[in-house]
């Protein structure tokens, strides 16, 4: 398998000389493609940090991150907004859809940014809402649907560019736990089915589990590393909940 | 400690308080200035001649009556920084400070502010005072000094009316703000633009201008029953079946629609209505045009109703365009692809149309509100150069005695009076003449004496000496003719080819005394005074002494020019006097007229700059009011702005296409309702200097006319620049922040 990402030693200091806060010490570890990678940690672990450093919003301190080869952290800033929108997908907790266009036409918007010929652009569109089962939201504005139909239209505007690395952050944590569910099938059926690559931030054990593999931090650094393998997702999210107890205040994400 | 928090956050919110500082302080400025000419501590020297209380009456009142206009801006603008504060009082009430505290420390806050802009604005009030000031010693023909004076009474008015209306508007939002829930005030920046329902307004806009056509249509026809004659020139026909014609087409199409409504849609009804109100409004517009220029009779009223309906016509055009503007825009990009998947356009037509729909009344208002106020900057110069030259050609004399002899059918009982009660006026009050002519004008045939239908009046003839002694009153060069020979003399306001015609068909002039021929100088146009003309006439014959004492004499007029000006008291009292010999329906028919230059100028040129004063003030009130308007719903909106342009951004738009697309945004929004309104204004501006052009051409000049016209729309432009400007950069900071 080949690599898509990959991290090396890196560091990010918020402040200046006399008051340095270390958000992340030294982190290292790559991503294959087709692989569905999720980030958990507490509160200031710099799980969010991490994300923002990867997907070019935020510059590290020291070290490297290659997106297939590129070095993201050479890219110049005036190339940045290029690089993201071609090679990165984003999911958010907010889902950050615009209300005045329609959710067919907050998946076209990312495509017409990126110049995709305007022919092009519906079958496209139509083809994606079929397989995140929206077609009948297409004509409708984000505040006529629901929190999980709105968070699968994100994903469709994320995943229609045919990003490098779909990036998600706590793309559940708006969304109660039947919407959470279907939504998580959703994003597993795209990794399975589309190969898509994924790496995703929570602190929520049950999205979690969806992953393949679990890196944990802890103040900054990697603290553990946990691999499905063969489990079921029960026995994984077992394992999950074992870490977390271990980490500490584990108990508590446990509801 | 709440003092320490209010002063605090002055300071500290003093950017965001920009907008709101700025506005004030153009308000006070506006009205320092414009009213300080009605204080009493205000005594320009304009001469002994002029009485200073009937301009700064009516000047109270015309300022008083435009600033109710500035109260709904004070209004807005409060609203507007309630509003960008919401999420701050949030917090606030969050923390456990009660609402009436919060709302009380927001109204110390806007008072400090307010106080601020009182200071400025009084202070700037001063400088742009001296401006007035210049205008009304200019207005009398003065020349002005600056001088730096505060007027107390002034500084009272202005500080009591604007702490009277901060006052009430501070209570009303320290209410507003303690009935707010914290949620919404939570939410305030975030909420979601509401649904986008039907515009009701614009149903009840058509329905108006239904009944309107109705009312059209009625009235046209009443005056082809009336009034038609099919001897009439072509485009006076044109104009009486036009009246019928359109109305009766918007009509027609509007029971087409209502059958065929489902597959048609409002939208097509609302486009054959908008090109049937410019059909209806040209017809409408052609009737005053056309009465002035073929002397129509359409009945009492009728040019005012006419003038209505053109009226209506442009409302519902600015209405229905602005409204299709939105929904033009809706179909163009729902029918081409192409420009949809363009690059960012589709978040561009969503910002847009989201924005029409909802705000489309408040543009048509803006729209509506733009082209009264180029209108009024553009008229105000053309109506007070008309004034103003109408003026000087009124009163070229002192006194002026006239008489008309319209109502009088009998011979003898024509005017032969030498009005000597004047010359004993005069005598008594040691007024000296510097010339006095008294004359007569004569008929040059008897049998045109029963020639009394309106526009076949006959031409009166001058003596050439008493002509010479005007002439010379005036300080013009004298006329000499042959033997039987004659020429003419016109008014200024008689057009160049009216002239040019009579002159052609007139070489020679038939009289009892024989046959004259047109002399080789055929025309004179220095202005001689409007009453030496026979009614409804714009030229007088000059004839040789020899042939006017065998003439008829039907007026008789006496004009005199005083060494010194005539006081204004003196010549109340002479009028008065006058008035009583000689009343304007004297017992023999004959009407009796006096004219005093001191009094015409004194009315006309307080009138004149009442007029010119409260047109300016109104259209600079009117102006701000609007791009403030226009302004403020653009920042209004900024935190959903912010929230959508930074999702624009994590989706990997770069900063320059941001930048253009706020660009976009700001040009359409200020755009369309400027290029409406310019365009409507454009319009009725040409039409309006169109039926005034003789008028225009004789006291005015088309060359100043257009340096008026110029620097107005300069103004007009520097304003709107800079309106545009700080809106960009406020923008841009709030989407950035």
């Amino acid at each position: 398998m080949n690599t898509i990402l990959k991290l090396e030693h890196i560091q990010k200091y918020y402040g200046n000389k006399g008051n340095v806060t270390k958000a992340i010490k030294d982190i290292s570890f790559s991503v294959e493609a087709g692989e569905f990678l999720g980030i958990m940690g507490a509160s200031g672990s710099g799980k969010t940090t991490l994300l923002n450093c990867i997907s070019t919003i935020d510059t590290v301190s020291a070290g490297h991150i290659f997106l297939e080869g590129t070095d993201v952290t050479e890219i110049k800033p005036k190339s940045l907004a290029r690089f993201r929108r071609e090679n990165l997908g984003f999911v958010f907790q907010d889902f950050n859809l615009l209300d005045t266009l329609t959710v067919s036409e907050n998946i076209a918007l990312a495509l017409t940014i990126n110049k995709t010929p305007a022919a092009h652009v519906e079958p496209r569109i139509l083809d994606m809402a079929k397989k995140l089962n929206i077609s009948d939201i297409l004509s409708k504005y984000p505040y006529q649907v629901s929190g999980g139909q709105k968070q699968r239209c994100a994903c469709a505007r994320a995943l229609i560019n045919n990003p490098r690395l779909l990036l998600a952050d706590e793309p559940t944590g708006a969304l109660d736990s039947h919407s959470s569910q279907m939504l998580l099938s959703t994003i597993q059926s795209i990794n399975e089915q589309l190969g898509a690559t994924i790496l995703m931030v929570t602190h929520d054990v049950f999205t979690a589990s969806y992953a393949g593999r679990i890196l944990f931090l802890k103040d900054g650094e990697i603290f553990m590393e946990l691999r499905k393998g063969s489990d079921s997702r029960n026995a994984f999210f077992d394992k999950i909940l074992n870490v977390l107890t271990m980490i500490g205040g584990g108990q508590s994400h446990v509801c | 400690m709440y003092a320490k928090l209010v002063f605090r956050n002055a300071k500290r919110s003093v950017k965001d308080y920009l907008v709101y500082i700025v506005t004030m302080t153009i308000c006070v400025t506006l009205f320092y200035s414009f009213l300080s000419i009605s204080s009493s501590y205000y005594n320009p020297d304009i001469g002994s001649a002029y009485d200073f209380t009937l301009l700064s009456d009516g000047m109270k009142m015309a300022v008083c009556m435009i600033t109710l206009l500035l109260l709904f801006l004070i209004r807005f603008v409060n609203h507007y920084m309630l509003r960008r504060k919401q999420k701050e009082f949030a917090v606030q009430s969050i923390m456990g400070m009660e609402q009436r505290t919060i709302g009380r420390l927001f109204f110390a806050e806007t008072l400090i502010m307010g106080i601020i802009s009182i200071l400025t604005g009084i202070f700037l009030g001063v400088f742009c005072s001296q401006f007035i000031t210049a205008m009304l010693l200019t207005t009398y023909g003065k020349s002005y000094q600056l001088s730096w004076t505060l007027f107390p009474d002034t500084v009272l008015l202005t500080v009591s009316f604007f702490m009277l209306s901060f006052l009430i508007v501070g209570l009303r939002n320290t209410r507003t703000i303690q009935k707010t829930k914290i949620i919404d005030m939570l939410s305030a920046d975030r909420e979601n633009e509401p649904e986008l329902e039907k515009n009701r307004w614009i149903f009840v806009a058509a329905i108006l201008f239904e009944l309107f056509t109705v009312w059209a249509f009625i009235t046209g026809i009443t005056k082809v029953l009336f009034y038609y004659d099919s001897r009439f020139a072509l485009p006076v026909q044109l104009m009486y079946f036009g009246n019928i014609l359109f109305p009766a087409v918007t009509l027609v199409w509007s029971v087409l629609w209502v059958f065929r409504k489902k597959k048609w849609g409002f939208q097509k009804l609302l486009c054959g209505l908008l090109s049937c109100s410019v059909l209806n409004s040209l017809t409408a517009a052609s009737v005053p045009a056309l009465t002035n220029r073929y002397y129509l009779p359409l009945g009492n009223g009728m040019l005012r109703q006419y003038l209505l309906f053109v009226l209506m016509n442009l409302l519902f055009f600015i209405c229905a365009f602005i409204y299709l503007a939105s929904y033009s825009i809706v179909t163009w990009k729902d029918k081409s692809p192409e420009h949809r998947y363009k690059e960012e356009n589709l978040f561009f037509f969503g910002q847009i149309l989201s924005k029409l729909q909802t705000t489309s009344k408040t543009m048509t208002l803006i729209c509506t509100t733009l082209v009264l106020a180029i209108f009024l900057f553009i008229a105000a110069p053309i109506l007070t150069g008309w004034a103003s030259g109408y003026l000087d050609i009124h009163s070229m004399y002192d006194v002026q005695i006239f008489t008309k002899y319209n109502n009088v059918y009998d011979e003898k009982e024509l005017p032969q009076d030498d009005y000597e009660t004047i010359t004993d006026f005069l005598n008594e009050h040691d007024i000296e003449t510097a010339y006095d002519c008294t004359f007569n004008l004569y008929l040059p045939r008897k049998k045109d004496f029963s020639r009394r239908i309106k526009y076949d009046f006959p031409i009166v003839a001058i003596s050439l000496s008493d002509y010479n002694t005007l002439r010379e009153m005036l300080g013009y060069e004298q006329i000499s003719l042959g033997e039987s020979e004659f020429t003419t003399q016109w008014k200024p306001i008689a057009a160049e080819e009216e002239l040019n015609v009579f002159l052609k068909e007139n070489i020679t002039a038939e009289t009892d005394a024989g046959i004259l021929t047109l002399s080789s100088k055929s025309h004179y146009k220095e202005p001689i005074g409007e009453t030496v003309y026979n009614s409804y006439t714009n030229v007088l014959y000059v004839f040789p002494d020899s042939i006017c004492e065998k003439l008829l004499p039907v007026m008789r007029n006496r004009y005199i020019t005083t060494t010194e000006k005539i006081t204004y008291e003196n010549a109340l009292q002479l009028e008065k006097i006058f008035m009583a010999a000689y009343p304007e329906q004297a017992e023999n028919k004959a009407a009796y007229g006096v004219r005093f230059s001191t009094l015409q100028m004194n009315s006309a040129l307080a009138g004149n700059f009442i007029l010119q004063a409260s047109m300016i003030y109104g259209a600079v009130v009117l102006m701000v009011i609007c791009l403030t308007v226009l302004s403020l719903q653009q920042l209004l909106d900024a935190g959903q702005y912010k929230y959508r342009f930074c999702v624009l951004r994590k989706l990997g738009v770069e900063e320059t296409h941001i930048g253009k697309l706020i660009l976009k945004q700001l040009g359409v929004w200020f755009g369309l309702p400027i290029v409406v309104a310019v365009t409507v204004a454009a319009v009725v501006t040409g039409y309006f200097t169109q039926t005034i052009s003789a008028e225009i051409s004789a006291y005015i000049g088309s060359t100043t006319l257009f340096i008026q016209i110029g620097i107005t729309i300069g103004i007009l432009a520097i304003l709107l620049i800079c309106y545009f400007l700080s809106t960009w950069i406020l923008f841009r900071r709030s989407v950035h922040l």
